[in-house]
């Protein structure tokens, strides 16, 4: 075989295993999709061509199930965690980014070491906490706790943003006579805007995927989204239609929002640490 | 205002909430470890308990070194498969074009998945009766579909693995070509002209260039397979008996449905403490970098 | 030993054409300069004669069979890149020894052949160093170790020298020079530092939007351009052109100015170009024509003068010791013996 011929046989190789590589990335997700429009005799008969039926979506927002509860505490807890997380986390990064400041560096990896608690550690003296204070199952306290995950995400990810920012465009305004703050304000956050957007979005994830805080600190009124996936198991086994159609409802935002900050999306999980 | 007044002033609201959600729990969780004493044990709680928590742990609790073998065992196997596999993929993606970016935007979506969806999805497709697996590959192989996996110690902990790693691999993959990206063109070329096979130049120009980004993703991988819980709560929920029950569940276990709060603080603390080395190990190679 | 042939080759990406049905030989033991504009696909070329590129049609011969299909390991080429393309991770020695070790060549006799390598680019006190411990300068000539430690068939250089600074660029090129005169071995060399391009090469391959537009030794691209791009491209100042007409024997500016006699016959339209050194200038009056001077610059070893007629400017080389200054009038001759001329729509010089 010549060079080229080698090369040809080794590109079809790598298209192969390229298109199974990415059947096995969708097959579970395909699973849930096909499962979701199925009747409950469909799923038990492993059926692969059936008729599509949109009837599980109802189910899963009615008694006992009520799902949209638990939609709507998803949001709130999600959102309000993101609107605490982004600007506090802005202002740190700003500092963090432009000035020198004592123990810099110390602060910095603090930040970075809460990213890795586990976090059944920061849990139990929270549930203590929130057992004595009435706080358990509560979407206040569930916000809380989930600031603790996304702090240190938003912090790093924003300083990425602006580490990126030129210094001259701000530096021009001071000597034209701006204030620190107006610079910030007129200058930096315009600029940073998309970062933070990207910021923002990436902390909602992770907040709306979150799993164990809500499992311990919640049982029945702020109850999210992820928890709500334990209500479909019966005494006669799992509703995997019913399964599939609320993992449909987690899902489906978190892929839009991520595809739509895609390009930032592994600079932030790694918090500038590659690039 | 000054700038060397206002630059503290801006850092003050992130760093209290730092403490306040992440620091403090972390210390307070350590004064539980040695202050709050077992349920079973009379007058309960008591003031400072000394060891006697960890002592427990380490010489009266089976289930402990139990949950920390499949703990230990569980991060080793996930993080070299799902290296290697991101590794193998990201070498296929990184060349770009329209297939290739294609399949590296849909490498988000598993991403963006929850990790207790992800288990549920897993424990789905591997239900013995109508699972997709069974459906599949049950008529490939007949006794494939006779096995039930989930009641299997060994199987079920295979099953875990693999739902760990399909969900890991589209973020390491995505980096690993980001790493790939970084390392200089012309270098690989230089290689391919002085005369190097393909292979001799992923193993002395490609894979040394890598290692650094390497690094940081076994030890991210491994952070994060260490603390793996929402997964196996959905997957197994640590069973069959305790055969996939990793550290973080077995602290949520005698946590909070044994009530075991000083105990399961002072297992908590044991699991800190390789969490605080690869922190260290992590944040050496992040601040290396500037 | 090998020449390396080009027969109608085409690079295109999509719609873009980036090298457009092109021939080329290089003989044997022949130093080619490949010479033009940023982005005239100079690149494209030798990346294609190295395999690196895969040429859209035409064939490439290296020695005496076509090379198309072989991938650039099996070439047997040696390339210095633009950016040097060092291995950061390896030693000076081991990014010189890697093309011999790839090629199975025995340990015994990889260090003497290192060694002598890197002596003849004086690297002998670097060899333990990594390549970020080393000067742009340095970093290049462990690039031009790495290619001249075998013996291939074929040396390919990309700008080798374009990252360094102007003193140390002449010291390089003087050593480039002595080096292909030793070695003896084919070289394509790509570079739009025309210096560069004169005193390197055997050949010249002037080239613009993908396409050569002369090939000669550098005497004739610079005596004797063969079309307007050339002639405009190659000389430091540009050569003066100027449009105008040819009438009764002379040259006349579209300002209507009669500026110096031609032969040949009547030309509606023209370009005339002369060099800034066949500009003679003359004290008022004793020229055939007075001019203004526009400006004056004394680079040091000469001076330069730019003249106004009416709207025309034209650049003029004068000794070193004239010294004259803005709005000072001159005389002005163009020497005829000089002379080129360009048909305005072709482009193409009119020979006469
Ligand atoms: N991979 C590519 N895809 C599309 N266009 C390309 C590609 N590589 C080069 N080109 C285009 O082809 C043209 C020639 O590029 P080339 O690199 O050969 O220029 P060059 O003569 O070496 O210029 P320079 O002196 O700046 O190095 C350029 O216009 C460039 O934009
Ligand atoms: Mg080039």
């Amino acid at each position: 075989m010549t060079g080229k011929q080698r090369k040809q046989f080794w590109n079809v190789i790598q298209i192969t295993l390229i298109l199974i590589a990415a059947f096995i990335m969708l097959i579970p997700i395909i699973w849930i999709f096909l499962a979701a429009f199925k009747t409950h005799v469909d799923v038990y008969q492993l059926k692969l061509f059936f008729t599509p039926t949109l009837e599980n979506f109802g189910t899963v927002f009615d008694a006992p199930y009520n799902l949209g509860n638990k939609l709507i505490n998803s949001t709130i807890v999600a959102g309000v965690t993101v609107l605490f997380a982004i600007p506090i986390a802005t202002c740190a990064a700003y500092s963090f980014s432009r000035f020198r400041l004592r123990f810099e560096t110390s602060m910095l990896v603090m930040i970075l070491a809460t990213q890795f608690v586990p976090a059944v550690v920061i849990i139990l003296p929270f549930f203590v906490m929130f057992r004595d204070l009435g706080l358990l199952d509560t979407r206040l306290g569930l916000i809380m706790v989930n600031l603790a995950i996304v702090m240190p995400f938003a912090i790093w990810m924003i300083k990425g943003f602006i580490d990126g920012i030129p210094l001259e465009t701000e530096e021009a305004a001071m000597v034209d006579g701006s204030t620190r703050v107006q610079v910030i304000r007129n200058i930096v956050l315009p600029m940073a805007a998309p970062g933070l957007f990207t910021a923002g979005i990436f902390c909602f994830i992770i907040a709306w995927n979150e799993f164990l805080f809500a499992l311990i600190l919640t049982n029945k009124d702020a109850v999210t989204l992820p928890i709500g996936l334990a209500l479909f198991k019966a005494e006669e086994g799992d509703l995997w239609n019913l399964l599939s159609a609320a993992g449909i409802i987690i899902m489906l935002p978190m892929f839009i929002l991520a595809l739509i900050i895609r390009k930032y999306f592994v600079q932030g999980m790694t918090m500038g640490a590659v690039r | 205002m000054r700038d060397n007044k206002l630059k503290y002033i801006l850092v003050l609201p992130a760093i209290i909430v730092v403490f306040a959600t992440a620091v403090w729990p972390l210390i307070e969780s350590l004064r539980l470890s040695f202050t709050v004493g077992r349920l079973t044990k009379p007058n309960f709680p008591q003031g400072y308990l000394g060891w006697e928590n960890y002592t427990w742990a380490f010489m009266e609790e089976p289930a402990f070194w139990n949950s920390v073998e499949v703990t230990v065992l569980y991060t080793l196997i996930t993080v070299i498969l799902t290296t290697l596999i991101a590794l193998g993929l990201a070498m296929l993606l990184a060349p770009g074009g329209r297939l290739r970016g294609g399949v590296q935007t849909l490498l988000i979506l598993p991403f963006a998945m929850s990790p207790a969806l992800i288990g549920v999805s897993f424990r789905f497709m591997f239900n013995p009766e109508f699972g997709l697996f069974d459906a599949f590959f049950g008529v490939v192989i007949p006794p494939l579909a006779e096995i039930s996996w989930l009641s299997d110690p060994t199987l079920a902990f295979v099953v875990c693995v693999m739902a760990d790693v399909w969900g890991w691999i589209p973020f390491l993959t995505l980096v690993l070509i980001g790493g790939l990206a970084s390392i200089p063109q012309d270098t690989i070329e230089a290689a391919q002209v002085d005369g190097a096979s393909s292979w001799r130049v992923f193993k002395d120009i490609t894979l040394p260039q890598l290692v650094p980004v390497l690094a940081v993703v076994l030890i991210l991988k491994a952070i994060f397979s260490l603390k793996t819980f929402d997964q196996i709560y959905m997957l197994t929920n640590g069973g069959p008996g305790t055969a996939t029950q990793t550290l973080s569940h077995y602290i949520y276990f005698s946590g909070m449905k044994y009530g075991q709060i000083g105990y399961s603080a002072s297992v908590a603390w044991v699991m800190v403490i390789p969490m605080i080395l690869l922190t260290f190990l992590y944040a050496r190679y992040v601040f290396q970098k500037r | 030993m090998a020449q390396v042939l080009l027969k109608n080759i085409t690079k295109r990406w999509g719609d873009f054409v980036g090298v457009d049905n092109q021939s080329l030989a290089v003989a044997d033991k022949e130093f080619l300069v490949l010479l033009g504009p940023s982005g005239c696909g100079k690149t494209t070329t030798m990346r294609m004669i190295a395999g690196l590129e895969e040429p859209t049609s035409g064939e490439i011969w290296i020695g005496d069979h076509v090379v198309n299909d072989d991938l650039p390991k099996d070439r047997d080429v040696a390339m210095v890149f633009q950016n040097y393309g060092l291995y950061p991770h390896m030693t000076i020695y081991d990014n010189i020894a890697y093309p011999l070790k790839v090629r199975g060549t025995p340990k015994a006799d990889i260090k003497p052949r290192v060694e002598k390598a890197a002596e003849q680019v004086e690297l002998t006190e670097f060899l333990h160093r990594k390549p970020k411990a080393l000067s742009g300068g340095q970093r290049q000539r462990v690039a031009l170790a790495r290619a001249i430690v075998r013996t291939p068939k074929v040396f390919l250089m990309d700008e080798p020298l374009s990252n360094l600074d102007a003193k140390l660029r002449v010291t390089m090129r003087a050593e480039l020079k002595h080096l292909s005169r030793q070695l003896q071995i084919t070289t394509v060399y790509v570079t739009h530092d025309q210096i560069e391009a004169m005193t390197l090469a055997d050949r010249v391959a002037v080239m613009e939007k993908g396409v050569i537009r002369q090939l000669g030794t550098p005497d004739e691209i610079y005596n004797d351009p063969s079309n307007l791009f050339v002639a405009g491209f190659i000389g430091s100042p540009a050569m003066n052109l100027i449009n105008g007409s040819v009438k009764d024997g002379y040259f006349i500016t579209t300002g209507g100015t009669r500026l110096v006699k031609v032969d040949g016959g009547d030309r509606a339209k023209v370009i005339l170009g002369v060099r800034a050194e066949d500009v003679d200038i003359h004290e008022s009056g004793q020229g055939d024509i007075d001019v203004l001077v526009y400006a004056y610059e004394n680079t040091g070893e000469s001076v330069m003068l730019t003249l106004q007629f009416g709207k025309q400017r034209i650049i003029a080389k004068g000794d070193r010791h004239l010294r004259k200054d803005m709005d000072d009038v001159v005389g002005l001759r163009v020497n005829p013996d000089h002379l080129y001329l360009f048909d305005s729509e072709t482009e193409e010089r009119i020979r006469y």
